[in-house]
């Protein structure tokens, strides 16, 4: 929790009145590996800060394919917003990939939050900011970079994640089969 | 909920059919699945023309095949280890056989969840070939730098083989038809005998385990080739003395040419009757998800058209799997 606390504070001055509410609609949990915390199909109540580990949010196809949309690692937030934000149930499924520490919130509380404590409109708006910017970020680098350019951009992302997620996880990330992911790790040794 | 069932042993066309029949309701240790695609298997075969009709007797009408993919819709209350929404596979144990049909209650034990990677066709043709496999290799004890004959190597029971054993690092010699040998190649055989223009007997010497999935004189021929204290595993020869003990059949003994054969060479013969596990399959789950193994259909059948695709495996000509695509 302290981690969030040092983050919010980062960017803006929080009172200690504050501080308690957020407490108050938070519990910071350890989650095994292999722990679904949202899953497709369902209500989804629930957003995660993650303080440590890493966790997964991907799509299933009509075929039954998993797409990975996103993993979260120490500091990033978690949820399926498209479900919250549009009241809709989850087309998505979070699960954690690793053992993970996160603080788990109620998704409208928080979301409602600036309406008692305006000092989170700030917070709340900064964080959107760079949710956007990362999302444009992921759309643009997705069409006009090449395989071998998203794999390094990913790898600085997340510099230790191919020592617990399995090669489908990336690939499916990067929108590339196994096999090219195996032959751009080749060319990588060789070169 | 529409269930494709047997009706009388027999001819296929004249043996299967399209039947109205209850949703299943599921056993606290249960699960039930909405069924997304079946596989069919050699075996199935048998049991609708009445081979096994003394080992199996199967009251009619039963809904038919093993295999399955899907999603957990409804869980018993002993159920912990899956929830609902969850996408799995399984093999179904006997007494829960018919996975051609919209809805099937499953014991928990013999499920998994599926691999993500693949889709529900794909995962549904794996399980039953994919434990025989793995637990034929696993019993002769598979490990690295081992030779193994792997016969019949574009099945699916030989073409799983033969990607398992490479996993494990084993060197594997098969054998197949001339029209076959480049893709079973493709699966990572190392020596591919062409049983139409060579003689296995003439190239595969002292191996550490041979695999036999043909049966007959195969099984009685896998003691020339095999190695002085190796193994022979067998899937289609007769029973071995303590799997015919747990079939009920106490005094049994092993045919006497063969229990020569065995003891002439020290190698243990071992028949492996395939048992429904859902750990194994979660093993596969891992292997096909770092594509240590990648699964092989023929062809994938409509619901409507699951009798075709009895007739296809029937015809002994499939390359892979046959799957029925359910929903």
């Amino acid at each position: 929790m302290e981690e969030l606390i040092n983050k919010i504070k980062s960017s803006i001055t929080l009172s200690s009145k504050a501080e308690e509410y957020l407490f108050s609609i938070s519990k910071e949990k350890t989650v095994p590996k292999g722990e679904v915390l949202i899953r497709q199909g369902q209500a989804v109540k629930k957003t995660y800060f993650v303080t440590n580990g890493c966790l997964r949010s991907y799509c299933i196809d009509k075929d039954g394919k998993e797409h990975t949309l996103q993993f979260a690692i120490k500091e990033w937030w978690i949820s399926d917003f498209i479900a919250i934000y549009n009241n809709e149930l989850a087309t998505l499924t979070v699960e954690c990939i690793t053992d993970s520490t996160i603080i788990e919130f109620n998704a409208k509380e928080l979301d409602g939050i600036h309406s008692l404590y305006p000092e989170f409109e700030a917070f709340q708006r900064k964080n959107l900011e760079r949710h956007v910017v990362s999302l444009h970020k992921r759309i643009l680098n997705q069409l006009q970079l090449t395989a071998q350019e998203r794999y390094d951009l990913f790898l600085e992302q997340y510099p230790d994640i191919e020592q617990y997620t399995p090669n489908y996880h990336i690939a499916s990330y990067l929108g590339i089969t196994q096999q090219s992911l195996s032959r751009i790790r080749a060319e990588k040794v060789n070169k | 909920m529409k269930a494709l069932q047997l009706i009388k042993y027999g001819e296929i066309k004249d043996s299967l059919a399209f039947n109205e029949v209850s949703k299943p309701i599921i056993q606290a240790t249960d699960v039930l699945i909405e069924v997304r695609a079946a596989a069919i298997n050699p075996i199935d075969k048998s049991i609708v023309l009445g081979n096994l009709q003394s080992l199996l007797p199967i009251p009619f009408p039963s809904t038919v095949a093993y295999d399955l993919s899907g999603t957990v819709v409804e869980k018993g209350d002993d159920v912990s280890n899956f929830e609902v929404g969850d996408l799995v596979y399984s093999r179904v144990p006997q007494e829960q056989m018919g996975t051609i049909a919209e809805y099937v209650a499953v014991n928990s034990m013999a499920v998994s969840k599926k691999p993500g990677n693949i889709t529900f066709e794909e995962a549904a043709g794996l399980p039953l070939a994919g434990l025989t496999a793995l637990q034929s290799l696993e019993y002769a004890g598979i490990k690295e730098n081992d030779s193994v004959l792997i016969h019949a190597g574009s099945g699916g029971v030989g073409s799983f083989a033969i990607q398992y054993a490479k996993s494990k690092g084993a060197y594997v010699l098969t054998t197949t038809s001339t029209n076959n040998v480049n893709w079973v190649k493709e699966l990572g055989a190392d020596r591919v005998i062409d049983y139409k223009t060579e003689d296995y007997r003439s190239i595969v010497r002292d191996v550490d385990i041979v695999f036999d999935t043909l049966g007959q004189n195969y099984t009685l021929e896998a003691f020339e080739v095999v190695k002085q204290d190796g193994k022979v595993i067998s899937i289609v020869g007769p029973l071995d003395e303590a799997s015919a003990a747990s079939f009920g059949i106490p005094d049994y003994k092993l045919p006497e040419e063969l229990a020569k054969l065995s003891n002439d060479k020290n190698a243990e013969y071992k028949f492996i009757f395939m048992h429904p596990n859902g750990q194994h399959l979660s093993e596969i789950k891992s292997l096909i998800e770092d594509e240590k193994i990648k699964p092989i259909i023929d062809t994938v059948y409509s619901f409507n058209e699951s009798v075709e695709a009895f007739t296809h495996l029937a015809s002994g000509r499939a390359k892979g799997k046959i799957v029925i695509k359910i929903a």
